[in-house]
């Protein structure tokens, strides 16, 4: 599956990064594609293109803050959770998103 | 996760506007945090500087009329960050709500709350609680003008000329109604606390306390800390002393929190209490702020009491404070050493000891209403 994320922490030093990290560690492990923009303190990084995310299934939005340019994201399939369940337990989000996909398909 | 879906399968209305709330509160402090620490450095160099090398200022306080260009400039620099500090946190929590169009009505009123009224001869601003709740009413004013619906037509013209100025008039005019109420208020406050002189030193104390850490360097701080001023010009220098130990303990308090109990904060909330604590030596109320706007209703209520601790003990010790600024940083100018210290100790630990108490038996519905997982 081909998957988007997007992590954003008020600080936007550590967690964001660590969010990022955590969710291409877990996808790689489960085999799916993954391209994670950050929004931290030094602005977007790694910054997704329209057409990245239009390639992709699903975005994950690791935010807790208001994230910017959230219009790219107007169209795409998306799970919203806490910057901490992405560090805690990123198996979970993924998991989940295995089960929308499949009751919606 | 869990809790997520759970969030999702109750769509409890009120637990999700309060979620909401904070992510845009969050937002506008994620980009106020710089603006404080830098400003917050670089007064604090400039007034070591002061304390240090040079002679104090008329009023006892550190002068920088007569140091090197480049303090002067660093102090100026300084106040330049701390003087944008309400318009930067109203601005982004306006543009988190509303998108870019909240950036103008968020920005004027912010820097509104922030601007000093003048009523007879004394002056206060709104600060940093009237910054963050004008940057909520401008958003809110915001989104209800988006949803006018217009003739295509006229719609370019909605977010250059219309949405702007209606939104501005509107978020700024409040905070300039709300303002004089709220300097007229401090005013008031200030004349009480001088009737209050002849009376129970233990209660002033605790009254002074109280509102030094009740908004972190906003009016009704300010109310205590001039009042401290003020006394300090007659010569009384005990009630600048209880606020000088009083105006270091939230930020202390809190930041030793995050050290005693490593396991009940995120480690980005570490990384604020370390900030916390180096604002907290040079008498920065203000590194609280990161704390109090996440989480206001448990914070500011906690520091409140451990600044009310400070000032009491001070109080009791004598400590006098010839300067007119707090913390450890003006230990050199504070009569009665010890008890200072031993009173922003005992300050700091109550606020650190109840908050950690506070967060282990109430942390349960509020980590389901942060959408945590445990």
């Amino acid at each position: 599956m081909k998957i988007v994320a997007v992590t954003a922490c008020p600080t936007g030093i550590a967690h964001t990064y660590m969010a990022a990290e955590q969710l291409e560690k877990t996808a790689k492990k489960l085999g799916h594609h993954i391209k994670v923009e950050t929004q931290g303190a030094m602005g977007i990084e790694n910054e997704l293109s329209q057409a990245e995310i239009d390639g992709a299934t699903v975005a994950i939005l690791a935010v807790d803050i208001a994230i910017e340019q959230a219009e790219r994201f107007a169209r795409i399939r998306q799970i919203k959770v806490p910057v901490q369940a992405a560090l805690r337990d990123p198996e979970a989000i993924f998991h989940q998103i295995q089960g929308i996909m499949l009751k919606n398909v | 996760m869990k809790s997520m879906s759970r969030r999702r399968q109750s769509g409890n209305g009120m637990k999700a506007f309060l979620q909401q709330h904070k992510q845009y509160l969050l937002t506008g402090v994620s980009h106020v945090i710089p603006f404080i620490a830098c400003g917050g450095i670089l007064i604090a160099i400039s007034l070591a500087y002061a304390f240090r090398f040079l002679p104090p200022g008329p009023n006892g306080g550190p002068d920088l009329t007569h140091a090197p260009l480049f303090i002067q400039s660093l102090g100026t620099i300084g106040a330049a960050a701390f003087t944008l500090f309400p318009a930067v946190l109203a601005g982004f929590i306006a543009s988190a709500m509303a998108g870019r169009p909240g950036l103008v009505p968020g920005f004027i009123g912010g820097s509104i709350a922030g601007l000093p009224q003048t009523v007879d001869g004394h002056s206060a601003s709104a600060g940093f609680l009237g910054a963050l709740s004008i940057g909520l009413v401008a958003g809110h004013v915001v989104n209800a003008l988006k949803r006018i619906l217009v003739p295509k037509l006229l719609r370019p013209v909605m977010p250059i000329i219309v949405i702007p100025i209606l939104s501005s008039v509107a978020a700024g005019g409040l905070m300039l109604a709300l303002n004089l109420p709220i300097a007229r208020v401090m005013i008031a406050l200030n004349t009480g606390l001088q009737s209050m002189q002849g009376g129970s030193q233990v209660l002033l104390a605790m009254l002074l306390g109280a509102m030094i850490a009740f908004d972190m360097g906003g009016p009704v701080n300010k109310a205590a800390f001039f009042f401290g001023v003020a006394m300090i010009q007659q010569h009384n220098y005990a009630i600048m002393g209880a606020c000088a130990a009083a105006i270091c303990t939230p930020p202390l308090g809190l930041g030793l929190a995050t050290l005693l109990g490593r396991g009940q904060w995120t480690e980005e909330q570490r990384e604020s209490g370390m900030a916390a604590l180096g604002m907290g030596m040079i008498g920065i109320t203000e590194g609280a702020i990161p704390f109090a706007a996440a989480d206001p209703l448990r914070v500011i209520p906690t520091i409140m009491l451990g600044s009310m601790v400070s000032a009491t003990v001070a109080m009791l010790g004598g400590v006098g404070d010839h300067a007119p600024h707090g913390g450890p940083i003006v230990l050199p100018v504070v009569d009665h050493r010890l008890v200072y210290v031993l009173a922003i100790v005992a300050g700091s630990l109550t606020v650190a000891v109840v908050i950690n108490l506070v967060k282990k038996f109430t942390d349960k519905p509020a980590v389901a209403l942060a959408g945590k997982t445990l």
